[in-house]
């Protein structure tokens, strides 16, 4: 064979760019995005608007206000979070390494920010006005959190103990922070993440089976010192034991009436607009915490099932994702964003339904709040970064 | 370190482990939903339709208050009273929910015979918890109960139940000791006292209600229901019932409590009949009257007259009943007051068994040691008279209160007054004023700590009480002065003249504790005011030889079984400032005068066994201003062993042994079960 004549032969050299020029737009970043996990996530934002409306709507009727109040809102944070999602997925996710302390650091500022000028709500400090707008801090800490510490973790052994502490240790600022809001919600979100992340890099098993236990010992240590007020253990506890004198104290009425609303939907759902204890107001918080009250009641199990099903697309492609990617920074960012998804979607819906303790956590795209929808998105851009950047080559 | 960026960063078995949580999560959140929307989600459609968990509180019978003999003096009773649930009738706004709604309220009002308007009144109540039905009409007839249970249909959210409403089996008897319940004050709500309280809930005010309320008030129950939308319960979720107030049982003799009241409103009234030798009848306004138990302290029983209607409160005053019982404007003499604790009033003569023991712990006499007791007595240029104006020899402690000897204490107290000013004049610190200090000893000038709220503590005059006071009033006063001062410029008359000298005197130095001020104070006029309470008590302790009782009504609480929760205990304050020696000087000088010849309240006791029951006593006339004085007896019986104290006093009702000691005569009659003498017109005064 003459090489050399082939290499100059123009149809093979021909042949050769067409291979390359294919091969570097098969590679192609753009041409990488993940449109399942891009679809699930904006239809999951969708029913969350159709159920921001559909619970506020009763209440806005009633007080003569414009029932688009709510909706409109969050419709606004919604498509600030597609463009924060674009905007995370569009430069090569490596380069943020470089910026990962700067990220973590700000985060953590913010946290410290929002306790000397934060605004009050529901006993928490946790919004910082700016403007006419509010955000929750501690939602961007979620990020930062993840970022930092898979940066951290990028060239690490992760064999010793070291990496444990790292870990640990980065989570320290942010929760602490968080906790003194105080916020135990997102407090406990960040350790469940933390956690998820140890698992995945690889810590010894003994180092998160000892860790687990001291976790277990120490919620059931914070129980038993009541170091918890006496309504907080009742709030608590008091789902796991529905005839007990806590509940008849008044302590489950939330969990009474969300369960009714979810369980009245039954198989069909009573229709948009038409659920008696969401229009009722009986459940509260019901355009929030408890966003998954309406969907049961008005949409049924089938429309239950369905956001079961959007998030579990979400999950199952954020696995994926940390499957396929090429480094373990971007294998940490997609457990870690899966981690922290799956885990809010168990706590708030096993809030509604009984399974869980009543805190404060909200369900991700679909609970009203723009900070958390915004961030939600930001992190699936990042996702998608990891995706769209999976190859090796280049 | 560069192994790892070549490696591939995954690692498979943990990322399966991480996607079977998840899907664990998943798959927990599936089966729930199906079990609560599939499985179990005909009985949840059926409770949303019925739209509501409800809480529904039931009160808890709150304790009863119990004389000594079980008798009892407040109890419960169920009111039957129609309730409305807001929760089925109105909507979020207070509004009725529909016009259904609105003409089953109309309904409502018009068998009740009341306005809609009263009822929104009630309805738009913050007292009630949301969840629990509002009472809007208490005691209706059986048969709107049974009208309103029978057209269920016609009343929606409309019941009758039985609610425990405070009743009072003894009509007005001890109307001042009770007090009180009515809706828990929002300061109380944040008092940490009454943590576990909520909105709308009774607490006892005024009387054994307020000072017991931790042991009358029961805990409330709560019923966790289910409910349909036509008001009836589907299901029971769950129960807690209500917990019972424990009873408390008083000191109170049901018999003698009753006696005590009705001679002193006899007693009272008979003596307006009196015609003064002014001319003037005695007035005779108003009147307490104590029975305490010397060895413990304990109180047999209290009255105040005028009295009131305890029941008024229990279905809420109406504006002209709060008036009559609450309002000076209203009614002269207030009978809300409780006059035994809260009348403050020179004791005159009764106060002489504290200037005595005084004088004996000063050495200014000893037991049988005697002092003149002149006619009249000198101070300066200010001539302090004997009360009957007569000169009566030298005489001995027990001969002065036998006599009621002014002149007596006035030269004793002046004595004790001279060798502290010079002590002080001398710079000596801490110079003990004996008689004030004696006062505190035997319990005035503080509170005893009864168990009635709002008890007065009264007023012993001292050096630093008087310095206190004028500051207090200095500038009152001066102005005062300035405006005397102009008066007396324009017109000189002698009272206006009068007027400036004694308003500057007090404006520049009525800080001085003043020789007439001691004078005064040693025969229990002045300055010194004193509750009928710590007469009663300081007489208890010179009966039973030196202990001074903190006087107490309450005896033990009892649970709704009968069974001890707890004993009310005797406290003892402390002893009396004097020797033994000198308490029997004193104690033979009660005696003398209701028994002695020449004793003051002599007459008063003339049909009293005094061979079987020996009765020592003082009698006491305060002067107050111009007015008719204030007539005071106090007694403790029998003599050598002594059962019972008895305080009477009456507001301007003249001599002590005029009106004051008859009316003591016949409690003490009553208590020992004589036979009760009726009221006749009364003898002259005798202090």
């Amino acid at each position: 064979m003459d090489f050399p004549a082939l290499r100059n032969d123009p149809t093979a050299r021909q042949a050769r760019a067409q291979v390359q020029s294919r091969w570097q737009t098969a590679t192609a970043p753009a041409k990488h995005v993940d449109p399942i996990l891009i679809a699930a996530s904006v239809m999951l934002a969708l029913c969350g608007l159709l159920a921001i409306y559909s619970a506020k709507y009763a209440p806005l009727t009633s007080q003569g206000l414009p029932t688009d109040l709510y909706v409109t809102r969050q419709g606004m944070a919604m498509v600030i979070g597609l463009v924060a999602m674009t905007v995370a997925a569009a430069w090569d996710y490596r380069s943020l390494r470089t910026w990962s302390s700067l990220l973590y650091v700000g985060s953590v500022l913010l946290l410290v920010l929002v306790l000397f000028v934060g605004d009050v709500n529901k006993g928490a400090q946790s919004w910082i006005s700016l403007g006419g707008f509010q955000f929750q801090p501690s939602e961007l800490a979620k990020i930062g959190y993840i970022i930092g510490v898979a940066a951290w973790l990028h060239d690490r052994e992760v064999d010793g103990f070291g990496a444990v502490l790292g870990v640990l240790g980065l989570l320290l600022p942010p929760l602490a922070l968080i906790v003194l809001q105080p916020d135990p919600g997102t407090g406990t979100i960040l350790l469940f993440v933390a956690f998820v992340i140890m698992l995945v890099v690889g810590v010894r098993a003994r180092y998160l089976l000892v860790l687990a236990l001291l976790g277990v010992i120490g919620l059931v240590g914070v129980v038993q010192l009541e170091l918890l007020e006496d309504h907080q253990v009742q709030r608590l506890t008091s789902f796991a034991n529905p005839e007990g004198e806590a509940c008849a104290q008044g302590a489950c009425y939330n969990t009474d009436q969300s369960l009714i609303a979810i369980g009245s939907g039954q198989f069909a759902g009573k229709g948009l607009f038409q659920g008696t204890q969401t229009n009722l107001s009986y459940v509260p918080e019901n355009h929030t915490d408890f966003i998954f009250t309406v969907i049961g009641e008005e949409f049924g199990f089938v429309g239950a099932v369905t956001i079961l099903g959007l998030f579990a697309v979400v999950l199952w492609r954020c696995l994926h994702i940390a499957a396929v990617a090429r480094d373990r920074f971007g294998m940490v960012i997609a457990a870690g964003v899966a981690g922290l998804l799956a885990f809010q979607l168990f706590v708030n819906v096993g809030m509604t339904v009984g399974i869980m303790p009543v805190i404060g956590i909200p369900l991700p795209f679909v609970s009203y709040g723009g900070t958390s929808l915004i961030a939600t998105f930001a992190m699936i851009g990042l996702v998608l970064n990891v995706h769209m950047r999976r190859f090796r080559s280049k | 370190m560069a192994a790892s960026l070549d490696d591939a960063p995954q690692n498979p078995l943990r990322l399966t482990l991480l996607a079977s949580v998840v899907l664990l999560f998943v798959l927990a959140l599936l089966s729930r939903l199906w079990f609560l929307q599939i499985l179990a989600g005909a009985r949840f459609d059926e409770l949303s339709q019925s739209q509501a968990v409800r809480l529904v509180t039931t009160e808890a019978p709150r304790g009863q208050i119990l004389a000594a003999g079980g008798e009892p003096l407040v109890s419960n009773r169920a009111a039957p009273t129609v309730v409305v649930d807001r929760q089925v009738l109105l909507d979020g706004n207070g509004e009725p929910r529909s016009e259904g709604a609105e003409r089953v309220l109309e309904d409502l009002a018009q068998l009740l015979g009341i306005t809609v308007e009263d009822i929104f009144d009630r309805l738009s109540s913050v007292r009630y918890s949301p969840y629990s039905p509002v009472p809007v009409l208490e005691d209706v007839p059986s048969e709107v109960r049974f009208y309103i249970q029978e057209h269920r249909e016609f009343f929606p959210g409309i019941d009758v139940i039985d609610l425990p409403v405070r009743t009072y089996p003894q009509e007005n008897l001890a109307a001042h000791l009770l007090g009180y319940t009515n809706e828990i004050s929002p300061e109380q709500l944040d008092d940490p006292d009454f943590v576990g309280y909520r909105q709308g809930e009774k607490v006892g005010r005024g009387g054994l209600e307020q000072s017991y309320e931790f042991d009358l008030q029961g805990i409330e129950g709560t019923n966790r229901l289910a409910v349909s939308a036509r008001g009836t319960v589907l299901e029971v979720l769950s129960t807690i019932p209500p917990t019972p107030g424990d009873d408390l049982v008083t000191n109170i003799d049901l018999e003698l409590q009753a006696a005590v009241e009705e001679n002193l409103e006899n007693g009272i009234l008979a003596s307006r009949s009196i015609v003064r030798r002014d001319g003037r009848n005695l007035e005779s306004v108003a009147g307490s009257a104590v029975v305490l138990d010397p060895r413990n302290g304990a109180v047999l029983a209290m009255a105040s007259w005028p009295t009131f209607d305890p029941s008024a409160f229990a279905d809420g005053l109406t504006p002209e009943e709060f008036a009559a019982i609450f309002d000076t404007a209203v009614a002269d003499e207030v009978p809300a007051i409780n006059r035994a604790i809260q009348g403050a009033y020179p004791p005159g003569s009764v106060y002489k068994t504290v200037s005595g023991a005084a004088a004996l712990e000063a050495g200014l006499i000893t037991p049988g040691s005697t002092v003149p007791c002149p006619s009249s007595w000198q101070l300066g240029s200010i001539t302090f008279n004997n009360w009957n104006q007569r000169s009566e020899g030298s005489m001995d402690l027990a001969t002065a209160l036998k006599r009621s000897c002014d002149t007596f204490f006035y030269e004793l107290a002046y004595q004790q007054y001279v060798r502290e000013e010079s002590a002080l004049d001398a710079g000596q610190q801490d110079v003990t004023e004996l008689f004030a200090e004696t006062a505190h000893g035997f319990g005035f000038g503080r509170e005893l700590g009864i168990d009635l709220p709002a008890e007065q503590d009264g007023v012993i005059p001292s050096r630093d009480w008087k310095e206190d006071y004028w500051e207090r009033t200095r500038a009152n006063n001066c102005s005062l002065a300035d405006q005397a001062a102009q008066t007396a410029a324009e017109n000189p008359t002698p009272s206006a003249q009068y007027a400036l000298q004694l308003y500057t005197e007090l404006c520049q130095d009525g800080y001085r504790f003043r020789g007439g001020d001691a004078v005064n104070a040693s025969i229990g006029q002045g300055d010194v005011l004193t509750t009928p309470l710590q007469v009663a008590a300081s007489y208890a302790a010179v009966a039973n030889g030196g202990t001074l009782f903190q006087p107490r009504v309450g005896d033990r609480i009892v649970a709704p079984d009968g069974t001890l929760v707890r004993e009310i205990e005797p406290v003892a304050l402390g002893q009396l400032p004097v020797s033994e020696a000198g308490l029997v000087e004193i104690q033979q000088g009660l005696k003398d005068v209701v028994m002695g010849d020449g004793g003051t309240a002599r007459s008063a006791f003339s049909t009293f066994p005094l061979d079987e029951i020996p009765v020592a006593g003082k009698t006491g006339t305060a002067e107050l201003g111009s007015q008719i004085p204030y007539a005071w007896f106090a007694a403790y019986a029998p003599a050598d062993d002594p059962r019972y104290v008895v305080v009477v006093s009456v507001e301007r009702g003249g001599g002590g042994s005029q009106t004051a000691a008859p009316i003591a005569a016949r409690i003490l009659q009553a208590a020992f079960g004589l036979d009760v003498d009726p009221f006749a017109a009364g003898d002259e005064i005798l202090d």
